[in-house]
């Protein structure tokens, strides 16, 4: 999660690697209490995202975006 | 970070995963999706949402699965492109693709292949995937510019990319956190 884009930086980047119709068919907010479910996520970052993060951004510190898109029939090269 | 540093760290974190996800599952998938996945493949999925409800899979397609961990959305992807179709899962960790090559047996699919390899180096040649789908592993890629040239290259023109992943926002996440080694596998 620390490597996430932003979505606008997302959608940029597609498109310069060749991709069009870009389209964002979902935006999900990912709650700490979602990310416990990952053990990826161990139980010393949660607790420290519990105790660093305010009220409304324990409900939304990520979110989760499923985007479609076509890659393009021209050359790829920009 | 440096990029082998988080690549390192992902493939600690992932390896080390013994717990059942079910509830992760259970959470994005229809009791319908997963009356068609084995066990072994649920209690490891670690996708971020479902994006193969807006993927439009044909039969027939060469889908290709960027990340596929222990073999959930391979699975459901094999049984829509179907027996004239095949399904490449692709990871960096061997013992996800064993687990994805066990599911598809256990789920009588013989169109999935499994793939070890870097996402920013796929091997397969140009143009030959008609359809790349992908869960909640990009952002774990320090080279996401890298990853996506990759999916262009390998995707026929006019292919499909279907994608879930996590984004952020514009406001960033206390140091604390951000420079925390969970949050760079997670």
């Amino acid at each position: 999660m620390a490597g996430a884009l932003t979505e606008r930086d997302f959608v940029e980047k597609l498109g310069k690697a060749g991709f069009e119709e870009i389209e964002l068919h979902q935006r999900e907010p990912v709650s700490v209490d979602d990310l416990a479910l990952y053990p990826l996520f161990t139980d010393e970052i949660i607790e420290l995202m519990r105790s660093l993060l305010p009220p409304d951004r324990l409900q939304a510190v990520a979110t989760s975006v499923i985007v479609t898109a076509k890659r393009r029939t021209g050359d790829l090269a920009p | 970070m440096h990029a082998d540093d988080v690549k390192a760290i992902v493939r600690e974190a992932y390896g080390g995963i013994v717990s059942s996800t079910e509830a992760i599952a259970h959470k994005l998938y229809s009791s319908q999706e997963l009356s068609r996945v084995p066990r072994s493949a649920i209690d490891g999925a670690l996708g971020v949402g479902n994006h193969l409800r807006f993927a439009r899979i044909e039969v027939g397609e060469t889908i290709l699965d960027l990340g596929s961990g222990a073999g959930i959305d391979s699975i459901l992807a094999a049984h829509r492109t179907g027996p004239t179709g095949r399904v490449v899962a692709l990871d960096f960790l061997p013992e996800m693709l064993e687990r994805t090559a066990a599911a598809a047996a256990e789920a009588n699919l013989d169109n999935v292949e499994t793939l070890e390899a870097e996402m920013e180096a796929i091997l397969l040649p140009d143009s030959s995937v008609d359809h790349i789908i992908s869960n909640g592993v990009i952002n774990l890629s320090p080279r996401k510019r890298r990853v996506l040239a990759e999916c262009a290259r390998v995707l026929r023109p006019g292919g499909k990319l279907s994608v879930a992943d996590l984004t952020v926002d514009d406001e960033e996440l206390p140091p604390e956190i951000l420079t925390h080694p969970a949050t760079w596998a997670g």
